[in-house]
């Protein structure tokens, strides 16, 4: 009954240091290096460094290793042949809420204290299904029921492992927050409580409310700080029989964001409430890094690439409620041409499935580039995780979340043949059809024991079992 | 006609037990159970000999053990004699009637939720309804005789026990299932604190949600941390300083800290489980886990953390015939009731300690138990996991799960070997005093089976498959019925969601409404359905996306 | 060539601003078709989709219809020219069930939403007199190829009859094909699928199995009336001496449906959805269209064999078991085509969104289906269902001029379309979304 954890924690300030430190110790357990892969004679779309016609790439040791015409296979390497294929770096999906536990603390207007790392699902099959669609990383975030939302989680899609395996250490730390009909219609709601009436509708019921929780939230944010600075200088000068303030989960976060520590992505649609957030974020000086959705962000690209944000939105998609009403697909053309860090999002996991098909209809609206076209669902997206010098792109040294498609990938006739992840094998059709063909034999198997029979009366059950060796366990699934 | 005169034997037992003018329990009761098989589990087994009970313990036990004069003497021959089965996680003892769970229900198997229903509201806490760890099952405990037939059925005279409702779930207690009075009922308290990872613990308000759960369990452990070193300063020099606010909620939380008292998490999953190792973790606390149903999938490390897991044996099965169009079983649920059994060998063989739970299958806990033995534990591992290892765990190995003098007078006697299919209890002892099992158990669906809820109520947790533009989404309802107003919590694909408007007809359908996120947007949902057995089967109306089925089944 | 057609729509989006501040109502943005003149696209690849491509043709629109098509089909004099080099000539794609000019903003909108009349039976209410000719949905929709849809209710038991429109026009009669298509049924206890039902409880669907039996029987009782109503008045037109029968609008309406001339639309997802909708058509002698058809493969043999078509509206949906292959949805079309089971392929989408057809299409081309079964699947397919392949789906000569020219392949998302003809009239590409564009783009 004793852990391997020792030592107690004999002041506040320790305790924040040691909590802080926590999610990078105990993030992704080193595991042994999947065995190196060559794949030979593709076009590789790089995405930053235009299109490479028949060309080798090599994924070693988790990263993208060589790139060039033909390389020489390591020992023990696998080789795929490209011929006819498109290599393009793994689609980054900055706006999912995919394979996690809970959406939405809607209790409060205030929940930065909730992590979506706390409540991941490895196993949620839509993992895989995105792999099959070509998409390697999620940005996880809270959901649009309150101002200020939950903490985002980072992860690659590395299917079959567990949740800190999949969470991408080094991602900048991130936050929810949002505006407009989401926030404000959640107050049609009555609460029920037992035997009580209906409670009151949860403030704020409009925009203008919006912006009091959000101002009210950073003051409280800034007092919370400069208490703990005054509390830090005094610890500094050796002052005797100091008390740590409070450590407060709800304010920790919010003055991380003021500190830079911790990036904001604000769902939101009109431009005018975009605004309101860019001037309140320069009020207290620090920067949004997305605007999520951001549908009306051609209104205002000037001053959405002025503060510095990013902007992350659907392609196509509008119509579905009054603040998407002026929704147009040029949004990204526009905002892009106005130098603002533009990405495509899901938001769905079924979306997550063809983000490919949401990029080339940019090109279509408003003329992207091809190459455009797919940083808007690759580099682009590093960029606004704070990853884009280690993914987002096919170049030498970064990591190795490529997939190779049967056809060029903004075309709509295209799949992935494989999905790589830090240079190991995720999906691919034959793994795919294996995996196909395992899972009817298990069924079979698994239907004929005796726990999965339909009972034929009352009475025995179970224990019809002798006592003995202990059968195998059925293999984990591995993919 | 030998089946009736049990029975009718056990109706003059229960009276008996249950009349106030008997007073049995003070009577002097010397008892010598005579060439029984002897099972002391921490001795060899002895294949012909004598126990001895008086004054409420064991004073002998042994193959020439002499029968004193004044003991009536129970000819044990066919009879194999156990220490009590104790029960190693659950709700016993608390009134059926009251809101804090049903006597059997949730518990040990009991995912999150558990019974569903909210923690009794402590006076002067500081904290929320679901977050008050002061709270103590004793003082909730009612005697309650017929809540115990199932119990004395399955072969226990002792149970762990806590409140069944809410986040931090208070402290905990072993009590023997005697039934008659509170006093002697309490063989241990506060040898642990509970904590579930229960969606929608705050009745509507903070926290909502299971991530909202995660926070208010880390602030109010914050604040634990700094009222101890709040409270150690003043203690030290009181003189200058603002006297701490007295926090009983926080005060509560002490020993845990310390590392005193064990933290009973509630999880099932590998996911659940590797939560609450993180959270024990971030807070250097002792954990034990309850549940575990996929404790097995991460024995390694919870043998490298030390923790042990109180483990359901309440293993899901098929329980129905399938309709003809219904969707096959996912391969995940197959899989579950199929490993569920194998998990107590894998905890052994990775020298993970474990103690069983009935997780409220009262009516099928031996024959469960037969299915643990089947899936690779030997007979005599599996009764450690009903004596001697709760007893260790629970601070009471001196007291209680051994065959030895001194010891208190629980025993399980059957007729033949606990591990052949088809043994059933013959009858107890509990503080020395007999208590006759009858032939026929009650049904599960009494006072001692279910699976988490009121019986007759809605309460618990739901998981339930929503047809949605073609795609089946699934979602959980934690649902709390109060008479004719239903409320809870919805969770899943659809985001969050506090439910409206909730009722229950006369005639037993329920309707609610709750907003779905849906395309970034939330849409408003109507649920209309009826329960049938142990499913929810209805319709849910989506305004702009028509109307679909859904059909849900009540979490474990 | 190019610049006439964009001096034409630039007219029309000035007189659409000039009328209106841009967001003051939800409509009149989409510019108006010009007149059925003639018109002849030369040097274009055509794809006639009812037989092999023409890799340099010419096609030539008169009146409203296709009066040729071919290598050397003859320019008439007069006709306005469009030089098709590098083009490609598709037939518009339809979408063949969704709520285009009923239902506007679906969240929080509710008086923009006009597909769900109150009560279970409402055979009576037309989607023609309720659709807005004005919404800006139909001219995103229609850029992209998509030239006529099928606008249907939706819920209660019987929400009423889909009108099959072409997506240009002043009015709703001037823009419809067929006013009258389909009759949208919601079998009571069969379950449905995307937009089966809707509209609340209110009878529709039942609460329970009880309920359900009962709103069904309700349904084979009206079904039953309706027969009585016709034979009735047939019997006093035919014998003066008979009396006719009083007017009656709910059975006057189901007169089609039951005497068969009228196709009814049936929500069905599951096997035993599809299953009891054939069955319950089979006794009451109507003609289903499954909407939906999710399981459809479980019952290909069926649907084969009753010659039931079904409009799939999940192509691109996500598995709904947990087990279902990554792609059960993407392959169930090249499924049924290959069990023989007539199809037709749906966007699926919220009626916003409809302008994704042609990817979907494209996913099922993706997983299996032929290049050509695909674009049949949102041309000739959904009109041959809806019993006008004589009249859309097609470049054939005589067909109503429905017509794309875009600079690729149509069901590809970056191909864009160049020139686009509806009923014979050229219409102006402008949208409410190039119109913000044009407005917002060179915002400093």
């Amino acid at each position: 009954m004793t852990t391997t954890v020792e030592g107690s924690m004999t002041t506040s300030a320790v305790a924040l240091v040691l909590l802080l430190a926590v999610p990078a110790l105990s993030a992704q357990a080193p595991r042994a290096a999947a065995p190196a892969t060559l794949i030979t004679n593709a076009t590789v779309l790089t995405v930053t460094k235009g299109t490479l016609a028949g060309t080798d790439v090599l994924l070693q040791n988790g990263k993208i290793a060589q790139i060039g015409k033909h390389l020489t296979a390591p020992a023990g390497a696998t080789t795929i042949d490209g011929t006819g294929k498109f290599l393009m770096p793994g689609i980054i999906d900055p706006h999912s809420h995919m394979m996690s536990d809970a959406t939405n603390e809607g209790s409060l207007s205030v929940t930065s204290m909730v992590r979506i790392a706390d409540v991941l699902n490895p196993t949620a099959p839509n993992i895989y299904r995105a792999l099959a669609g070509g998409t390697t990383m999620l940005n996880i975030l809270h959901g649009s029921a309150n101002t200020i939302g939950g903490q985002n989680a980072v992860v690659k899609l590395k299917w079959g492992r567990t949740a800190q395996e999949m969470l991408v250490p080094g991602a900048m730390p991130g936050i929810k927050f949002a505006l407009g009909e989401n926030v404000t219609r959640k107050n049609n709601q009555t609460v029920i409580v037992q035997g009580q009436p209906a409670a009151p509708r949860r403030y704020p019921s409009t925009r203008m409310g919006q912006e009091v929780i959000l101002r009210d939230a950073f003051t409280r944010a800034r007092d919370y700080q400069a208490t703990w600075a005054d509390y830090r200088a005094r610890l500094a000068k050796k002052e005797a029989g100091l008390i740590a303030p409070r450590r407060d989960l709800e304010l920790e976060p919010l003055v991380e964001v003021l500190e830079g520590k911790r990036w904001v992505h604000a769902h939101s649609y009109r431009a005018d409430e975009m605004l309101m957030l860019l001037n309140l974020a320069d009020d207290f000086g620090f920067t949004i890094k997305t605007l999520q959705h951001g549908l009306e962000g051609y209104k205002i690209a000037s001053e959405i690439a002025k503060h510095g944000a990013g902007l992350s939105t659907f392609a196509d998609s509008w119509g579905y409620k009054i603040e998407a009403y002026d929704a147009i697909p040029y949004n990204v053309a526009i905002l892009m041409r106005h130098g603002v860090v533009t990405t495509i999002n899901s938001d769905d996991d079924g979306r997550a499935r063809r983000l490919n098909i949401d990029a080339a209809k940019m090109v279509r609206y408003g003329a992207l580039t091809e190459d455009e076209a797919l940083r808007i669902i690759t580099y682009n997206g590093a960029v606004q995780l704070g990853l884009e010098t280690r993914v987002g792109s096919i170049e030498v040294g970064k990591e190795a979340d490529v997939v190779l498609w049967n056809a060029h990938p903004l075309s709509v006739y295209a799949s992935p043949d494989y999905t790589f992840i830090d240079g190991e094998l995720y999906f691919s059709k034959a793994m795919d059809a294996e995996r196909r063909a395992a899972r009817v034999a298990e069924r079979t198997e698994l239907e004929q024991a005796e726990a999965n029979q339909a009972p034929s009366g009352r009475g025995g059950a179970g224990g019809r079992g002798a006592a003995g060796t202990p059968p195998a366990m059925p293999p984990k699934e591995n993919h | 006609m030998v089946s009736l005169l049990r029975v009718a034997g056990v109706v003059t037992c229960v009276a008996t037990i249950a009349s106030p003018l008997t007073a049995q329990r003070t009577a002097p009761a010397t008892f010598a159970i005579t060439n029984a098989r002897l099972v002391p589990v921490s001795a060899p087994v002895i294949e012909s000999g004598t126990v001895v009970i008086r004054g409420g313990l064991i004073v002998a036990v042994g193959a020439t053990v002499a029968v004193p004069a004044d003991a009536r003497v129970i000819d044990g021959t066919g009879l194999t004699v156990y220490p009590g089965l104790i029960d190693g996680f659950g709700t016993l003892g608390l009134p059926s009637a009251a809101p804090a769970a049903a006597a059997g229900g949730g518990g040990g198997g009991g995912r999150g939720g558990g019974g569903g229903a909210a923690a009794p509201r402590a006076p002067n806490s500081t904290q929320a309804v679901g977050l008050q760890p002061e709270l103590a099952v004793v003082n909730e405990l009612g005697p309650d005789a017929m809540a115990f037939t199932a119990p004395h059925a399955a072969g226990f005279t002792t149970a762990f026990t806590s409140i069944g409702g809410g986040v931090f779930r208070g402290q905990s207690a072993v009590i023997n299932l005697d039934g008659t009075d509170v006093s002697t009922m309490v063989v241990r308290s506060g040898m642990t604190q509970q904590l579930a990872f229960s969606r929608g613990g705050g009745g509507g308000g903070f926290p909502g949600s299971l991530f909202g759960v995660f926070a208010a369990i880390r602030q109010e452990l914050l604040d634990a941390q700094r009222y101890r070193e709040l409270s150690a300063a003043y203690a030290r020099n009181p003189k200058g300083m603002v006297r701490p606010a007295y926090d009983p909620s926080l005060a509560a939380l002490q020993p845990v800290l310390a590392r005193q008292v064990p933290m009973v998490m509630l999880a099932n999953t590998q996911r659940e489980i590797e939560r609450a190792l993180d959270l024990a973790k971030e807070f250097n606390l002792r954990a034990i886990i309850a549940g575990g149903t996929e404790a097995w999938k991460v024995a390694d490390r919870l043998k490298a953390e030390s923790v042990p897991v109180l483990l359901t044996v309440n293993f899901p099965r098929r329980t129905t015939t399938p309709a003809v169009d219904a969707d096959p079983d996912p391969l995940r649920v197959l899989r579950e009731r199929v490993e569920a059994p194998k998990g107590a060998a894998v905890l052994q063989a990775a020298g993970v300690t474990y103690a069983f739970t009935s997780g409220g299958a009262f009516p099928e806990f031996l024959a469960n138990v037969r299915r643990a033995v089947g899936g690779g534990l030997t007979p005599e591992q599996a009764l450690r996991a009903m004596t001697t290892t709760p007893a260790q765990l629970f601070g009471i190995a001196d007291r209680v799960g051994a065959l030895e003098a001194g010891r208190i007078a629980n025993l399980t006697i059957t007729k033949g070997d606990l591990f052949a299919p088809g043994t059933t209890v013959q009858q107890l002892f509990i503080d020395g005093q007999p208590i006759t099992i009858p032939v026929a158990a009650p049904s599960a669906g009494g006072a001692g089976g279910g699976r988490g809820g009121r019986p007759g109520t809605l309460d618990g947790q739901w998981t339930a498959r929503i047809a949605f533009d073609g795609a089946e989404r699934e979602v959980t309802f934690t649902l709390t019925q109060h008479g004719a107003i239903l409320g809870g919590v919805l969770e899943g694909s659809f985001g969050s969601a506090t439910l409206e408007e909730g009722v229950v007809q006369p005639d037993g359908s329920f309707r609610f409404a709750a907003w779905l996120m849906h395309h970034d947007g939330l849409e408003r949902a109507e649920f209309r359905g009826v329960r049938q057995g142990d499913a929810l089967v209805g319709e849910v109306a989506v305004q702009g996306h028509g109307t679909s089925r859904f059909t849900g089944n009540q979490e474990r | 060539m190019r610049g006439l057609i964009r001096s034409v729509a630039t007219t029309a989006t000035l007189a659409v601003l000039a009328a209106s501040p841009l967001t003051a109502q939800l409509g009149s943005f989409n510019p108006r078709p010009g007149p059925q003149g003639t018109f002849a696209i030369r040097n274009a690849r055509i794809v006639p989709v009812s037989g092999p491509e023409i890799a340099n043709g010419t096609l030539v629109i008169s009146g409203g219809k296709i009066t040729a098509v071919g290598v050397n089909a003859v320019i008439p004099a007069g006709a306005q020219i469009i030089d098709g080099t590098g083009l490609s000539v598709y037939p518009g794609m339809m979408d063949a069930a969704n709520e285009i000019g009923l239902s506007e903003i679906p969240q929080g909108a509710n008086a923009t939403m006009d597909a769900s009349e109150v009560g279970s039976f409402n055979p009576q209410a037309r989607a023609i007199n309720g659709f807005n000719p004005h919404s800006a949905i139909i001219g995103v929709t229609r850029v992209v190829g998509i030239t006529h849809i099928l606008s249907r209710p939706s819920g209660g038991v019987i929400a009423g009859a889909a009108a099959l429109m072409n997506l240009a026009g002043d009015t709703p009669p001037a823009m419809a094909v067929v006013p009258q298509a389909a009759m949208v049924l919601t079998l009571p206890g069969g379950g449905g699928g995307r937009g089966g039902g809707g509209g609340g409880f209110g009878g529709g669907g039942g609460g329970g199995n009880a309920g359900a039996t009962a709103v069904r029987d309700s349904l084979t009782q009206l079904l039953d009336d309706a027969r009585a109503y016709g034979k009735a008045i047939a019997a006093a037109v035919a014998d003066k001496s008979l009396p006719r029968p009083t007017h009656d609008l709910t059975l006057e309406a189901l007169l089609p449906v039951v005497n068969g001339t009228m196709p009814v639309l049936i929500a069905g997802t599951t096997a035993a959805n599809i299953r009891d909708i054939i069955a319950f058509a089979d006794s009451q002698k109507i003609r289903p269209i499954i909407l939906g058809g999710r399981d459809a493969l479980q019952v290909a043999a069926l649907l084969k064999e009753k010659n039931v078509p079904v409009l799939l509206t999940g192509v691109r949906a996500l598995p709904s078991r947990e087990d279902d292959p990554f792609d059960i949805n993407y392959t169930l079309p090249a499924k049924l085509a290959a069990a023989g089971v007539r199809f037709a392929i749906t966007s699926g989408e919220e009626t916003p969104d409809t302008r994704d057809l042609p990817y979907v299409a494209g996913v099922a081309a993706a997983f299996g289906l032929s290049h050509d079964d695909a674009l049949k699947s949102v041309t000739l397919w959904p009109a041959e269902i809806y019993g006008v392949g004589d009249r859309l789906g097609s470049l054939d000569v005589g067909k109503i001029a429905n017509v794309v020219v875009t600079t690729g392949d149509m069901l590809e998302a970056r191909t864009e379309t160049k020139y686009l003809f509806i009923d014979g009239r050229l219409v102006p590409l402008d949208t409410k979304h190039t119109q913000l564009y044009e407005m917002f783009k060179a915002r400093p």
